[in-house]
């Protein structure tokens, strides 16, 4: 059994991390010790190193939850979390080509402010912000 | 008109619902030119288009449905298209 002080920096996360996980109902300790201190055991352990590279791969915590029940759900099969991986990779290619569409907006911008020596009311950069046109609202 | 239908492979729910699909679309469209893709194989097409979700239908490279349409719902959107197209 672990407790949350040897967990937290055995895991590579924090205990607030660790006492937020069980508030959303993602990790349950397995008992409390005699002082009532929460006590992790190996199953624990399995779950949060599920959690942690569920989050390195961009699942949400609320799709780690998913996850986890598709797990322990019998009738679950594999293909159903393949279809929670594919969307996950669509959404992380459509954020990869809006974050591009920015470094790029900015490269422009970068480009167009050549006098680093000219006072701020003059920075084309903040100038570009102010004139820029929004987008319209989406219906 | 062009549909094509976005699916992960080996997803048994689209297998079971495309032919119904198919059908409802080529009652209303009679040149209608149909496609499955699997998402996999065209993974840059279908983040250009706006696919998050699948099985995803789109129509004239314009995402109509982000999930499976009913029969119906697909028929009524090619029908719309269609009317539009006249106008």
């Amino acid at each position: 059994m672990y407790t949350i002080g040897k967990l937290a920096p055995a895991s590579d996360v924090s205990s607030d991390a660790l006492r937020y996980y069980e508030r959303e109902g993602l990790l349950t300790p397995a008992g409390r010790s005699a002082s009532s201190y929460r006590l992790y055991d190996k199953d624990s352990v399995r779950r949060l190193r599920f959690i942690r590279h569920a989050q390195t791969c961009g699942f949400t915590l609320t799709e780690i939850r998913e996850l986890l029940a598709v797990r322990g759900r019998e009738a679950a099969c594999c293909g159903d979390v393949r279809t929670q991986a594919i969307e996950k990779k669509l959404q992380l290619e459509a954020k990869i080509r809006s974050m591009k569409v920015m470094s790029q907006a900015l490269d422009g911008l970068i480009e167009d402010c050549v006098h680093e020596d000219h006072p701020v009311t003059g920075c084309p950069i903040l100038a570009a912000f102010e004139q820029a046109v929004m987008p319209a609202p989406a219906k | 008109m062009k549909v094509e239908l976005f699916h992960a492979p080996g997803c048994a729910q689209c297998a079971t619902a495309e032919a119904s699909l198919k059908k409802a679309a080529l009652k209303v469209v009679a040149d209608l030119s149909w496609r499955e893709v699997n998402v996999l194989d065209e993974l840059d097409y279908a983040v250009e288009l706006g696919i998050l979700t699948l099985p995803a239908v789109v129509i004239d490279r314009e995402l109509v449905f982000a999930s499976l349409p009913t029969p119906g719902q697909l028929r009524e959107a090619l029908v719309q298209r269609a009317q539009a197209a006249v106008r």
